[in-house]
């Protein structure tokens, strides 16, 4: 479904991502691991168009995205959850969502029926599925950091996506928050089908999810193969696991 | 249910106000309905720049051009060419618009502060144009004495097609507000990473919105035509434009009818000190500077935001 | 040299250099400001104010010593001192608890500023022009270009834009306070977690660009009418320099100066009533083309 061949980025001299590639299958839950400073965040603004790559190709379902500004690649079904809380703070969650909801039915254009009667059912069934009905009314600005991040894929949610990104989503989260968060992501992708790509320092959640694993190491692609395929890599166990030998467990 | 009668209660009081601005005329000596059309007019200007910067988060620092050309068009249109005062009012508008069009495209491309300063020089240009062109504009002394139909030629007629038009106004940008669009505008406001992210071509919303706000400030200048029957080189400096920004801060430029009470306050300070003293920027000055250090959100961003801490948060908790 | 007198007549080269020296202070200011903008990333509407007040101080201080020479010599150093004392005050007083906040509070707190001092200083020198007389030694002309009469003065001010410009340059690369300006205008808190008081870098870089307002003020007064109004048009004119010379550069003021200057020579040369137009005009055709400025800014 997605294709990353060879892309690159740097900022003045620092190379941020170098000739990384990836492939994410459809239905697939496909993790990227890597130290700090790796480049998955970047990798994942390459592929959304928040920045533009200087080399290299995007495919999405055979279409080349690469390049596209960010509203088109949401357009073609991509979306994407923030490392950092990206949201509309002085607005409540109901809106947020809601907002995600009335851009994909592109109905932003409308100067003049009130946003409150519309796309009611869409927002509270999306709410209602990250577990969120009970707080809608609340300022974003003043709801708990684990929240916020379930709003992030809540919002992405709202796009109905067929590929969803999620960039760090247990970033910063308590242990409970985390299993619910887990949870989510499990039914995003069993009950509703998505194609899943996130990235995630918790090696326990990634072993534990993910189909596929992609390790990057200083911008670069070392393997993408399944959970044993990388915990049996030479090249992976001595740059991020540890060194020791982990195959034998 | 709370909000219900909040809105009940609102309701009721907004009717109380029309009803009151309505009956005006027949109590108020002729200086004070001067003084209520400007206050309307320049409030509009206000809410109009609101639009683009507290709803939009753009750093609109030079909106008075659109004003002053709105005005200057109007004004001309009547004096100059040979059709009827009305289409000044129309073509005063669109010219504002227009011109917003344009120097919108030209500044969209940057953010933030960059924008507002390539804005400035811009509209710095066009203040220079109508100060220096004597002949056409009537130069540093602008045009005087403009004829009006008589309808509205009357300080009461100028008064109720001021009162007339700015709440038609009013409505209207509000409906806007309160659309998708303006959704979307305010998404933009508060992060327009995310915005993109969920499908929102930002720089065309940011347009958009920037066209609706020079607009509405082309209307106001059409009524300043009307209520003064004059224009002046000085409603395209930028120390109005700043000061039509401070009338949004103080208001609270994230509240729909603060810019308008931000106008009200500034321009009966103005009015009142200047009658007592020839000092009245100073007064100003230290109301900016502790509007700017305890009120950030304005006069009614404060009310609403205690507002809503002390009666509505609660009532969520019940629920 | 005299083979440029068939392309540009000695008329038109010396009313080019005039007008390149009133230029001069519009750099002095304008670097200030571009200082203040890159360092700390405040728009300082308040600049203007400030310039007019070194003006006014001028007046007073020459006046105070008899209209002399030595007047205006003394004014030329209490006056931007005097300027830059105020404008610490506020800094430390003021501006430095809004850093935290968004960059649109201190323009407001600066132009809120600049209401104040502009009632302060009609209360204090109230409404009439004044006048300040040029220094006896700087009176009359000199026969340049091509036995043209050049003011005197206004060499003085050729020679000391350069002047400035290199003492800026020498601050900002030389001296240790502007090593750390220029480090704390990339990454403050770096900066602060590496133990130095930026605070303290910040009121005396702020008080250095106000100083050069005042500079440009006291350099101004003999030349024109000092009066009310002088700062409006001023702090649009040294905004625009700033901006299309790229923010926080100093060399780019002194390009966006001798830019706008030229343009504004030139204008009045070739078309004498729109000819003011020609600066802005400038103006706007480099930020089309580059419009974060002509060279690097700091931002």
């Amino acid at each position: 479904m997605l294709e990353v061949k060879s892309l690159s980025k740097s900022f003045g001299g620092f190379v941020a991502v170098n000739r990384a590639r990836l492939g994410v299958e459809k239905g697939e839950i496909v993790a990227v691991i890597g130290p700090n400073g790796a480049g998955k965040t970047t990798l994942f603004n390459l592929i959304t168009g928040v920045l533009k790559p200087e080399n290299g190709k995007v495919l999405f379902k055979g279409e080349d995205i690469t390049g596209l500004p960010s509203y088109e690649v949401c357009r073609k079904g991509i979306s994407r959850s923030f490392q950092v809380v990206n949201v509309f703070q002085r607005l409540s969650i109901f809106e947020n969502v809601q907002i995600s909801v009335l851009s994909r039915e592109r109905k932003t254009w409308n100067l003049f029926t009130p946003s409150a009667k519309l796309a009611i059912k869409e927002t509270n069934e999306i709410l209602e599925s990250v577990g969120l009905m009970g707080k809608k009314h609340r300022t974003t600005g003043l709801i708990s950091h684990g929240d916020r991040k379930v709003l992030e894929i809540a919002m992405a949610l709202g796009g109905n996506p067929e590929l969803l990104i999620l960039d760090e989503p247990t970033a910063g989260m308590a242990p409970e928050e985390t299993s619910r968060c887990i949870e989510l992501i499990k039914d995003l992708s069993g009950k509703r089908g998505l194609t899943l790509l996130f990235c995630e320092h918790d090696m326990e959640i990634v072993f534990g999810i993910a189909n596929r694993i992609m390790v990057m190491v200083r911008g670069g692609t070392i393997i993408q193969g399944s959970c044993d395929e990388v915990r049996c890599n030479q090249a992976v166990q001595e740059a991020y696991l540890g060194g020791s030998d982990v195959c034998s467990m | 249910m709370l909000k219900g009668t909040l809105g009940g209660m609102g309701r009721i009081g907004g009717g109380a106000v029309l009803i009151l601005l309505f009956l005006l005329p027949l109590f108020l000596p002729r200086f004070y309905i001067y003084l209520g059309s400007t206050i309307l007019l320049t409030g509009l200007v206000a809410t109009s720049l609101n639009l683009p910067l507290g709803y939009g988060g753009i750093f609109q620092f030079h909106h008075a051009v659109f004003y002053g050309v709105g005005a200057y068009a109007a004004a001309l249109i009547i004096t100059k060419s040979g059709l009827s005062p009305w289409m000044g009012f129309v073509i005063g508008p669109l010219t504002a618009a227009c011109l917003s069009l344009i120097m919108g495209l030209i500044c969209i491309r940057l953010s933030k502060l960059y924008f507002g300063m390539l804005q400035i020089s811009l509209g710095s240009l066009v203040w220079i144009i109508v100060y220096r062109w004597y002949s056409f504009t009537g130069g540093d002394n602008g045009i005087h004495g403009i004829p009006l139909p008589r309808v509205i030629s009357s300080q009461n007629g100028a008064y109720y097609f001021t009162l007339f038009v700015t709440l038609i106004s009013l409505w209207v940008m509000y409906k806007i507000i309160k659309s998708p669009f303006g959704s979307a505008l305010q998404g933009i406001r508060d992060n327009p990473v995310r915005s993109a992210m969920i499908g929102i071509n930002v720089k065309l919303h940011q347009l958009v919105v920037l066209i609706v706000g020079g607009f509405f400030a082309g209307v106001a200048g059409s009524l300043f035509v009307v209520v003064d029957t004059a224009v002046f080189p000085d409603m395209l400096f930028w120390t109005l434009s700043l000061e039509i920004l401070v009338m949004c801060l103080l208001g609270g430029w994230f509240t729909f009818l603060g810019p308008m009470l931000g106008a009200a306050i500034i321009i009966c300070l103005r009015t009142f000190v200047s009658g007592v003293t020839d000092y009245w920027t100073l007064p100003l000055g230290i109301l900016m500077m502790f509007v700017i250090f305890f009120l950030p959100n304005g006069i009614l961003g404060y009310i609403e935001e205690k507002l809503h801490r002390g009666l509505i948060e609660p009532t969520i908790k019940e629920s | 040299m005299d083979f440029i007198y068939t392309i540009i007549p000695p008329r038109i080269m010396s009313q080019i250099f005039v007008g390149l020296s009133r230029t001069v202070i519009l750099f002095i200011v304008a670097s200030g400001l571009s200082l203040i903008l890159g360092v700390l990333r405040i728009p300082n509407i308040w600049h203007g104010s400030l310039y007019m007040v070194g003006a006014f101080m001028t007046f007073t201080i020459s006046t105070a010593f008899g209209g002399g020479s030595i007047g205006f010599w003394m004014a030329l150093i209490i006056a931007p001192l005097g300027v830059a004392f105020v404008s610490l005050i506020a800094e430390r007083g003021f501006f430095q608890h809004l850093y935290e906040r968004e960059h649109l509070m201190l323009l407001l707190l600066t132009f809120a500023f600049s209401l104040v001092f502009g009632d302060l200083v009609k209360m204090v020198w109230g409404m009439e022009y004044k006048s300040v007389p040029v220094p006896r030694v700087f009176q009359g002309s000199v026969h340049l270009f091509g036995g043209q009469p050049f003011p005197l003065y206004n060499l003085f001010l050729l020679v000391i834009g350069p002047v400035v410009a290199l003492a800026l340059w020498f601050f900002v690369n030389k001296t240790k306070i502007g090593k750390i300006s220029r480090a704390a205008a990339v990454d403050r808190e770096m900066v602060g977690a590496v133990g130095i008081n930026v605070s303290w870098v910040f009121g005396i870089v702020f008080a250095i660009g106000c100083l050069l307002a005042g500079l440009g003020g006291a350099l101004v007064a003999p030349t024109v009418n000092v009066s009310l109004g002088m700062d409006h048009t001023l702090i649009m004119e040294a905004f625009l320099i700033v901006i299309i010379g790229g923010l926080g550069n100093i060399w780019g003021a002194l390009l966006g100066a001798l830019i706008f200057g030229l343009a504004q020579s030139l204008g009045i040369l070739i078309w004498p009533q729109f000819g003011i137009v020609f600066p802005y005009a400038a103006v706007i055709v480099v930020l089309l083309l580059r419009p974060t400025g002509l060279l690097k800014s700091t931002w």
